[in-house]
């Protein structure tokens, strides 16, 4: 592990986050500013790093006549059998530290809300998340949070893609790492699935170099694909007759080519039908109607509700996002308003998985692209602040009841060792499972850690 | 590393090009396979079948997979058939239309489309007016001429602005820079490029420049950009360096254009008319000077942009990849062979139907897409895309996959329209491709360049009730005219109907059999059968 982050440097201002703010670049996107000069030195590396940093891929095996074919991760393949799985609950636009896991009552930054008392002893919680607070005994809360990136266009991705040393190529966000990292295991369902708000469909983007077949599928608005049904007009054995010989004319097709296309076409028929089959997670009819009304009827609430019968039908990752978080007016009624519907879903999710027996396979991670400035401005807002800011975990691998760093009295910056998103994609992780300083990407030959070469993991969280 | 397969090719090679004095006297595709095989590092695959070829010309010329008879035909014909075949496709009015989907895609990526814009696309193409010319209209559309003006909508489809977002010049200036003069300038608009050391702020600005005075009118119906005075340059400052500068229109790399200071009330050529919300013409019009700058004869970057984007749309991948980042950093695969086809193109008036023939009688675009033994042979070293040593897999766009399923399927409506770029134009297929185009085309300004199969595109294709009934025996025509066929003969006229070609001896086997498990199912049975064909990657990727 480094010493103290290079960029985290106490202020006690806002001098930094201004001119932070002025760096941002309405434009340029995270892609583009992941591209090094290096990718274009020497002559074997660039034709790799070209194609690869824009998902295309490369071959990374050929199949000669025996079907089999897929490619496999030349590392990591004995991690596939095991059952651990992800909730990656994602707070898009920044949740406020000092609103939710790091409240500092009667500072100047502070704000208008009080701390409540928790679950576990001498820790508070600010009061906007009581719920939430009953679970603290269960839940590991690092507030050490030092991480680089205050636009949401180049801090989503980066947090996501967990920073990693610049290598030219674009980095799989946390989801298609684990999908390609640990597979789908037994349930053959997506390995990495994304209930969100809004539009849904296929995200091949969020898989950088690992290409598109570890991206995320998405059920926007919680709801299952269009054409998931099947028309009565085809039956199931018919359907299952016609899919058998499109596998079979795709292995005769592969004979002495290249795979990647071909495993890209017979993966999504493949996903489409494995989620066929599981199609009643899509039917809220079945949801008790209990369930609706601990975790909420509203957006997020449905949402989680769905993410928890996702993990229970053994989907490996499933990212659940609710937006809406950036506050940079109204920053107290906002939370006021945000922050309950958050806190009822989530803990009831906490609950739920720990009732049910889940919580040493499912590891619970809840975090946004940064956290909010200490300082209110003038619109009652608070601002992006990746300076110091918090994130909660949970679950498989990680220790329950324990509280991991802090930020001095104002909450303007981390008065102990401070963490970049490295440092937790080393714990998430070893929290799964995997030897992040071992386990590699082999992409096309070049092979790439699975998280930043200066990071290790956070020891203190780690059960 | 030189087995016999090189040894062959070079020995029919070497006396060609190294006996023969003068270069320009050799056709250019002679010059472009002597130029791949020179970069070489191991065995190029060989040549691809007769059956490989059609398919992969016609898809590339006529936007669609050959009817069942143009395959027989060709498998049939002599001699120098694949050189006619080109020049029959090149002369035919599929061509046209083809080439206007392709640059369509190229040029709005998805954005949306018109039909004055499409029919421009499609005279230029049908005209094989020079390229330099049809992007001077573009640019700089002229609204007098009827037939030219739909070329505008480059423009006013990027000018127009939803809800409250302001019109987003910045994405504007990118798309210049890119589609014409193949430099992504985005990351140099508040500073200079961090990893490109030529793309510079200024560059951005002297771009913006030519476009920052272009706005939507609307008082005509058809598509027309307005632009308005320009009475001082662009002012900018680095946000890393603070360090400010100002700037008039200047092509990057080029000289700044002069902006006349122009007398209040004398800036128009045809001034503003309020009784028809004409919105005046300015003397001094930025456009007419990009259109003029990008096309001119020492933009060498505009010819090679062009020769690029048409080397990868028949070959899979750009002689500089990514399409929209030539610098200096950023090679090319083969220097010598983009020089040359950049100086080939301009020297025959950049021709853009002589320059695809040229490129068609490669060997390397014949090549074929099998690489079969070379794992055994050559330790399965993966030939990299950019050595073409074995044919590219190009993703089929919608327009091409819609054609290509009807004509398997043989749906009885739409293959009445399909082999008529006019009749194409009717409703019942426009229709029919939206919802094709739904389905499997990428969202908008996504480039088109990668395969990238979805599920939705999947469980389209499983699941859409409509495109299902099109493999119902009742529906079908292919599956009318297969299902009388002996068991063999079936077969054959299933592959050769719906993937080209004809099958080989297990695929007749396992046809064979699976009619067989059960024949009073014949007809449903073929209608799977076409279907899994359909949903093949083989279908779906032009190989």
């Amino acid at each position: 592990m480094s010493g103290r982050l290079s960029w985290c440097r106490p202020v006690d201002g806002q001098e930094q986050e201004i001119a932070m703010s002025m760096s941002r670049s309405p434009m340029c996107t995270p892609q583009e500013h992941l591209w090094s000069r290096r990718q274009w030195l020497g002559k074997a590396g660039s034709a790799v790093a070209a194609t690869t940093a824009l998902g295309l891929g490369v071959a990374d095996s050929i199949g000669v006549g025996t079907g089999s074919g897929l490619a496999t991760a030349a590392f990591g393949e004995e991690l596939k059998g095991l059952d651990k799985q992800v909730l990656f609950v994602w707070i898009d636009g920044g949740m406020s530290q000092f609103e939710s896991w790091d409240p500092k009552p009667n500072s100047q930054f502070g704000g208008p809300f009080r701390p409540i008392s928790t679950s576990l002893p001498g820790v508070q919680l600010c009061e906007l998340m009581p719920q939430t607070a009953r679970q603290m005994h269960r839940l590991a809360v690092v507030r050490s949070l030092c991480t680089q990136d205050n636009s949401h266009s180049a801090g989503v991705p980066r947090i996501l893609r967990g920073d990693p040393k610049n290598r030219g190529v674009t980095y799989p966000y946390f989801g298609s790492a684990v999908a390609k990292l640990m597979g789908p295991g037994s349930s053959n369902l997506p390995p990495y699935v994304w209930i969100k708000p809004g539009s849904g469909g296929f995200k091949h983007e969020n898989a950088g170099f690992l290409g598109p077949k570890y991206g995320a599928l998405a059920f926007g608005d919680g709801l299952p694909p269009e054409n998931l049904q099947r028309p009565e007009m085809l039956t199931e054995d018919a359907a299952g007759l016609r899919d058998e010989l499109r596998q079979l004319a795709n292995r005769r097709y592969l004979a002495g080519r290249m795979t990647t296309n071909t495993e890209a076409s017979s993966a999504v028929f493949d996903m489409a039908s494995s989620l066929l089959a599981r199609k009643e997670l899509f039917d809220t009819s079945l949801v008790d109607q209990r369930d609706i009304d601990r975790y909420g009827a509203h957006e997020f609430g449905r949402h989680m509700l769905l993410g928890r019968r996702m993990l229970e039908a053994g989907i490996r990752f499933v990212q659940v996002t609710s937006y809406g978080w950036d506050t940079h007016g109204d920053n107290f009624n906002g939370h006021a308003s945000l922050m309950p519907r958050f806190d009822q879903a989530f803990a009831s999710m906490i609950e739920d998985l720990h009732d049910r027996g889940m919580m040493d396979r499912v590891l619970v991670v809840c975090l946004s692209e940064f956290g909010r400035t200490p300082r209110i401005n003038g619109q009652s807002g608070r601002d992006h602040w990746p300076e110091s800011w918090s994130l909660a975990m949970s679950g498989a691998g990680i220790k329950p009841g324990v509280v991991v760093g802090a930020t001095n009295e104002k909450g303007t910056s981390v008065s102990t060792e401070p963490y970049d998103i490295g440092h937790l994609f080393h714990t998430w992780f070893k929290a799964l499972g995997i030897d992040s300083r071992q386990t590699e990407y082999d992409n096309a030959g070049q092979p790439l850690p699975i998280a930043h070469d200066d990071c290790g993991p956070v020891a203190d969280v780690l059960a | 590393m030189f087995r016999h397969g090189m040894f062959l090719l070079m020995a029919c090679l070497w006396p060609v090009w190294s006996v023969c004095a003068a270069e320009g006297d050799r056709p250019l595709w002679e010059r472009v396979d002597a130029l791949i095989l020179a970069k070489s590092d191991g065995e190029l695959a060989a040549r691809g079948t007769d059956a490989e070829f059609l398919r992969r010309v016609t898809l590339d010329l006529a936007g669609r997979i050959p009817t069942t008879d143009e395959v027989r035909d060709f498998l049939a014909d002599a001699a120098d058939k694949r050189v006619r075949k080109i020049d029959r496709l090149l002369a035919s009015p599929e061509y046209a239309a083809r080439m206007r989907d392709v640059w369509h895609v190229v040029l709005m990526e998805r954005l949306g489309d018109h039909p004055e814009w499409l029919s421009f696309l499609e005279q230029a193409f049908r005209e094989n007016r020079p390229w330099d010319q049809t992007v001077r209209q573009i640019l700089d559309p002229q609204e007098s001429d009827e037939s030219l003006r739909g070329a505008a909508f480059f423009w006013t489809k990027r000018l127009e602005n939803y809800g409250q977002n302001p019109v987003d010049y910045p994405a504007l200036t990118r798309d210049v820079g890119r589609l014409f003069l193949g430099v992504d300038l985005q990351c140099a608009q508040c500073h200079d490029h961090l990893f490109v050391d030529t793309y510079h702020q200024a560059d951005f600005q002297g771009l913006s420049a030519f476009v920052a005075q272009t706005f939507l009118r609307t008082d005509v119906k058809y598509p027309a950009v307005g632009e308005k005075p320009v009475g001082s340059k662009i002012e900018f400052t680095s946000v890393f360096t603070k360090v400010s500068g100002s700037t008039g229109p200047r092509l990057p790399g080029g000289m700044e254009v002069e902006v006349p200071s122009l007398v209040k009330g004398e800036e128009f050529e045809v001034p503003p008319d309020k009784a028809t919300k004409f919105p005046g013409r300015p003397k001094f019009r930025p456009l007419e000077i990009l259109a003029k700058q990008v096309t001119a004869n020492e933009q060498t970057n505009f010819d090679r942009n062009a020769v690029n984007r048409i080397w990868f749309s028949l070959m899979g991948r750009g002689l500089v990849h990514p399409l929209d980042l030539h610098h200096p950093d950023n090679p090319p695969s083969h220097p010598e062979l983009l020089e040359l086809l950049t100086k080939e193109f301009a020297g025959h008036g950049r021709d853009v139907r002589w320059l695809i023939r040229e490129l068609m009688l490669s060997e390397t675009y014949q090549r074929s897409g099998r690489w079969a033994g070379a794992r055994v042979q050559s330790g399965g070293k993966v030939p990299a895309e950019s050595s073409y040593r074995v044919a590219i897999e190009r993703p089929l766009s919608s327009e091409q996959l819609l054609a290509s399923v009807v004509l398997a399927t043989g749906e009885p409506e739409l293959s009445l329209l399909v082999l008529s770029p006019r009749d194409k134009e009717s409703k019942a297929y426009t229709q029919e491709l939206e919802r094709f185009r739904k389905a499997f085309s990428n969202i908008a300004r996504d480039p088109e360049i990668e395969f990238r199969p979805s599920v939705k595109g999947a469980l389209f294709l499983m699941h859409d009730a409509e495109v299902l009934t099109w493999f119902q025996p009742s529906r079908s025509q292919t599956v009318s005219r297969l299902v009388p066929l002996s068991d063999e003969q079936l077969a054959d006229e299933l592959y050769l109907t719906v993937l080209s070609r004809l099958p080989d001896d297990d695929e007749r086997k396992t046809v064979q059999e699976f009619l067989q498990a059960e024949p009073e199912q014949r007809a449903v049975r073929v209608g799977h059968l076409v279907w899994s064909l359909v949903a093949s990657a083989e279908f779906a990727l032009n190989h």
